[in-house]
């Protein structure tokens, strides 16, 4: 095997045509993920891509760069529709898991507790992906295809995630719930991103994460939080299960099933509200 | 936090200060050096493979693949392992458990050592142990208390724990006017310390020297030596620091025990260092266990009976039963008592002593049954102990040696806010509309002794070496134990060379049972005693010495000089006398122990209150524990500093307990799912916020010479209940199963 340590995007994708390498990032999935089984193939490195590092203004939106790890996020100067992401940010393991663990790790990982995936989604969010000498973006809904299965094909490369432009006014938050305070696997997270018409939701963007073996979106919550106002978000009774359809939990160490259920119909409701209000609701 | 003695101290002004930490430097520096630190040349690494089933036989190895990979040296399977000239199932001292060292092709817990790779390299070692892919003849796999399979505990030997039965128990229970009935669960929970297991082993001809991490060096010494067959002189321990404890170090375990004999076997030093996986099998855990505790109070709520029964899980071929019934035995003033033990085997590690055995379980279990009677009493928590206050010790009516209790939940009452707390449950909700509970509970801990010498040198310049192999596991032995001796001797702590942590010092007996600093610190308290009484003969007798003549006057020490007592105008330094004697050095020696006669006379323990609030989220039924306040009344304070961060550590553990640690058992394997920080839960910083403690003023003359009774276990006993009773006040739900899971309050 060998250690590849590439200082361009296109070298990068060169390498791994011809090696097939294991792609390294923040390794913060990486190294767990391997046991004690022995390294055999070659360690495609994206370390040293400076410019797979940052986030731009573009001018369809934001571009993110594949490497930019979650301590980058969270200090970024980014408009509110970007709380959610960046309270996800706070939450991804601790702050040293935040300082090597990258955007694109997480999405690649495709761990159904994945933080970063419900805010992306909400934000509508598309995945750059590149192969040598093509580039092409695929919706983060249908990148992230199963548990720790993602729509890469070999010698493919995530490049940056995009994520289109929102009125400055919209507003958005994430909510996680573990078993203890920080440094938690999810029993399930939601976020939310609203487009606000003066007090009412004009569009509303909901998911929920750690409750399917892929983050979901939950359009019949979505449709119906249309005009509602915070106060009216709040004395809704309780979110119908036909709102909660694209969710199947599963039952495991963290928590049954019809907890994560009970669990998400509330979450959801206090993300919005904790949108709306600038609630600081620090579960 | 006031010292409780009164100063000036005995012989000088040390212990009651709040030194800090005096090996933190090194330690935050990492010039520390743990056992694995330690890299003799020539080193073989050894990394045993862990069964994966929990019962059953191994039916092949693939030895032939492990040796062929580069760099493997040996594998050790059952089919070649060298003989041990001792009996792995015999236990060959106090601390001794049943171990596995290959003996046989048998599987009886997941995570038994069933082969052993020794490498040039850790990575070759680790490769060869993956290599042996090993298949199985699997047995189904018994992980659950099964009331049905249960039989009764023997008492006697190190862990079979004893119940007692005073007064009419039957006439207890048909006395009552009120009582209850519950049964309460506790969870398998693992020691898990920062520093794993591990050992670095070198063999010189039949003498072994010995990095490993023990809590009991020259009992170790002694039980290694019998697996080999040579004397316990033989064996040398290194052990500077260890990287916690907790009970699982002071047992001799069978990877240990495996790395030993591949030392001698290759005639090169051997390292092996478990794996945090790997902490979750052969190396003790808190069993589980089951209580049904039974109460009864009469129309004055004085309780009529406590009945207690404990069911505890052990292993399938050794006796280790925790004993949580115990904890009913010292606590509160009952017409009757009575606790019992029985054990169930399960294909599980044996169990252990873990961080106040017997004391935590059995508390959780006890502290809200006591809630529960004083809620059908319908009278408060704190009020229902105290009218229940044992004035001596229940059952015997042996005096205690003393006793603040009282004190504890006074003072800890009034800290927390404890008054104008509402009966019923449900009542207080916060800002947020965060249902808010409180709940207390009692914590009583034994003060046991253990037998500890120590050696005592002045030196001719003034200054003093101190030795004795005590250990510090975290708890700060090198600090305390040094203030203790430095008192002794009437010299500063920078004065005072404090030597520890090695077998070849005079006996520091066994750091456990929260009795380390009372008998290692009262060896050293007597070997001080001893240079100065020495010195005092020499000075009486010296006609140049300011205290020619004083005779049979008493001396005190004082910064380097000897005083006559109550005459300060007589002094002479250390110094002087040892010059003018000729002496280069001086020196003393000294031991303790506790006389059987006092054991007797009294009941000794120590004693707190802790008072708890949390918060649970009416929805998510997510709980934290906001608020603790912990009273403790542990005789003497030695180091106010190193006390708090102890039972601050307790408590936190009691926040463990309650409502995060549980080892998870796969039904079909047998294996444990979470066996990792990852799966295993315990809190991070940010679920511990307003802990507090305080310690009370007791003066005890009887448990030790230096009146210290410890405070390493205490903080956890009386904290789970606490929690445990705040989240019914909280939810008016009573979980009586731990750990307390959001689950479980949603679905109560
Ligand atoms: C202690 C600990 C706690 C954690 N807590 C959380 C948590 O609370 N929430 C959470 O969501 N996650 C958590 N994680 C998981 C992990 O930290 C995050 O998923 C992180 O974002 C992964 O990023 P990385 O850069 O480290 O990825 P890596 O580990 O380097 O890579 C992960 C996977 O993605 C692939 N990959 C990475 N970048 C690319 C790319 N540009 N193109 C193609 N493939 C790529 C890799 O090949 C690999 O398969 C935790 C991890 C640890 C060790």
């Amino acid at each position: 095997m060998s250690y590849l340590t590439p200082k361009s995007t296109e070298e990068a994708l060169a390498l791994l045509g011809q090696a097939g390498a294991d792609v390294l990032a923040g390794g913060t999935d990486f190294f767990p993920s391997r046991g004690t089984r022995p390294q055999t193939r070659s360690i495609l490195d994206l370390g040293q891509i400076d410019s797979l590092r940052g986030i731009e203004k573009t001018a369809r939106g934001w571009r993110i760069g594949a490497m930019t790890t979650w301590s980058q996020i969270q200090r970024a100067d980014l408009p509110p529709a970007f709380d959610a992401l960046k309270r996800a940010a706070r939450e991804v393991g601790s702050v040293q898991i935040q300082n090597r663990g990258t955007i694109a790790g997480n999405l690649c990982n495709a761990s159904p507790a994945a933080d970063g995936v419900p805010p992306l989604l909400a934000l509508n969010a598309e995945v750059e992906i590149g192969s040598p000498g093509a580039t092409r973006r695929v919706a983060l809904s249908d990148f992230v295809t199963g548990v720790r299965r993602v729509a890469l094909s070999p010698g493919e490369l995530v490049l940056a995630v995009h994520v289109p432009s929102l009125p400055d006014d919209a507003v958005s938050h994430f909510l996680k719930l573990g078993s203890r305070r920080y440094l938690v696997i999810s029993i399930a997270m939601t976020a939310a991103v609203l487009e606000l018409d003066g007090p009412r939701i004009a569009t509303a963007r909901v998911a929920v994460g750690a409750c399917s073996p892929v983050a979901q979106r939950l359009p019949g919550l979505e449709a119906a939080l249309v005009g509602l106002t915070a106060a009216e978000v709040a004395a809704l009774p309780v979110v119908p299960e036909t709102h909660l359809a694209p969710l199947a939990p599963i039952a495991d160490v963290r928590g049954s099933a019809a907890y994560r259920m009970r669990a998400v119909a509330d979450l959801c409701r206090r993300t919005v509200i904790a949108a709306m209000t600038g609630g600081t609701t620090d579960e | 936090m006031p010292d409780t003695l009164a100063h000036p101290v005995r012989f000088g002004s040390n212990a009651g200060q709040p030194v800090t930490r005096r090996d933190g430097i090194a330690k935050v520096t990492g010039t520390a050096t743990f056992t694995a630190d330690n890299s003799p040349e020539n080193l073989l690494h050894a990394v045993y493979v862990p069964a994966t089933i929990a019962r059953g036989r191994v039916t092949h190895l693939d030895v032939a693949a492990a040796e062929a990979h580069p760099g493997v040296t040996m594998v050790m399977t059952p089919g070649n392992r060298p003989a041990l000239q001792g009996d792995p199932s015999a236990k060959p001292t106090m601390f001794s458990f049943r171990i596995e060292v290959l003996q046989d092709d048998s599987v009886r817990y997941a995570g038994q050592p069933i082969a052993l790779v020794l490498g040039e390299t850790l990575e070759a070692a680790t490769e060869g142990a993956r290599l042996l892919n090993p298949r199985y003849a699997a047995e189904p796999a018994r992980t659950r208390i099964d009331d049905d399979e249960a039989a009764p505990v023997e008492p006697g030997g190190f862990g079979r724990p004893a119940g007692v039965e005073h007064g009419d128990v039957a006439a207890g229970h048909a006395a009552a006017t009120k009582a209850i009935d519950v049964t309460y669960e506790t969870s398998a929970q693992y020691h898990n310390a920062m520093e794993t297991h591990a050992v670095v082993a070198q063999w010189e001809g039949d003498k072994l020297s010995l990095d490993v991490p023990s809590q009991a060096l020259l009992m170790s010494c002694a039980g290694y030596a019998y697996f080999f067959g040579i004397p316990a002189e033989n064996v040398t321990i290194r052990a500077p620091y260890l990287g916690g404890g907790f009970g699982s170090k002071a047992i001799p375990t069978g990877p240990q025990v495996l790395a030993i004999l591949a030392a001698k076997e290759t005639g090169r030093p051997v390292k092996l260092m478990l794996t945090r996986q790997q902490m979750f099998g052969p190396v003790g855990h808190r069993g589980a266990t089951r209580q049904r505790l039974r109460l009864g109070i009469d129309d004055g709520a004085a309780l009529t009976v406590i009945d207690h029964e404990g069911l505890a899980a052990t292993s399938s071929f050794d006796d280790f039963v925790e004993p949580a019934a115990n904890a009913s035995q010292g606590l509160y003033a009952a017409g009757a008592l009575r606790s019992a033990h029985r054990a169930v085997r399960l294909d599980v590690g044996t169990p252990g002593p873990m961080r106040a055995p017997g004391e935590a379980s059995g508390s959780a279990a006890l502290e809200c049954a006591m809630d529960e009677m004083a809620e059908a009493a319908g009278i408060d928590p704190l009020e229902f102990r105290l009218r229940n206050y044992a004035e001596t010790e229940p059952g015997t009516g042996k005096p205690y040696s003393s006793k603040a209790l009282r004190e504890c939940y006074m003072q800890g009452a009034e800290r927390f806010g404890w008054s104008g707390r509402p009966l019923l449950p449900r009542q207080m909700k916060d800002e947020n509309g965060l249902l808010t509970g409180w709940g207390m509970g009692t914590a009583l801990f034994p003060c046991p002794m253990f037998a500890a010498d120590a050696r005592a040198t002045l030196r001719s310049d003034g200054s003093a070496l101190v030795e004795t192999s005590a250990i510090d596991m975290g708890q700060g032995a090198w600090t305390a134990l040094a203030q203790i001796a430095a008192d002794s001797l009437g010299l500063p702590l920078d004065m005072v060379e404090f030597r520890a942590g090695h077998s070849s010092l005079p006996d520091g007996g066994v750091a456990g049972g929260s009795g380390h600093t009372a008998t290692a610190g009262g060896a050293l308290h007597a070997a001080g005693g001893d240079v100065i009484r020495q010195l005092g003969e020499i000075a009486a007798a010296d006609p140049e010495s300011p205290l020619h003549g004083a005779g049979n006057a008493a001396f005190s020490a004082r910064d380097g000089r000897l005083y006559v007592d109550g005459d300060d105008s007589r002094s002479d330094s250390f110094a002087d006398i040892l010059a003018r004697a000729g002496s280069a050095e001086l020196v003393g020696n000294g031991s303790a122990s506790r006389a059987p006669e006092d054991a007797e006379k009294f009941s000794m323990h120590s004693h707190g209150a802790v008072f708890a609030e949390v918060k649970v989220d009416p929805d998510l039924c997510q709980v934290r524990v906001t608020r603790m306040v912990g009273a403790f009344a542990a005789g003497r304070i030695i180091n106010p500093k190193l006390a708090e961060s102890q039972l601050l550590g307790g408590m936190i553990w009691g926040i463990s307990f309650a409502l995060h640690e549980e080892a998870k058992h796969d039904p079909r394997t047998g294996r444990i799912v979470n066996a990792d920080f990852a799966g295993y839960h315990v809190p991070v910083n940010a679920d511990v916020t307003g802990l507090e403690v305080l310690t009370v003023h007791e003066d005890d003359p009887y448990v030790n010479a230096l009146g210290i009774k410890g405070v390493g276990e205490i903080g956890i006993v009386g904290s789970v209940g606490a929690i445990a009773n705040a989240i019914w006040h909280a939810t008016g739900h009573r979980i009586r199963r731990f750990p307390i899971r959001i689950e479980d309050l949603l679905t109560a």
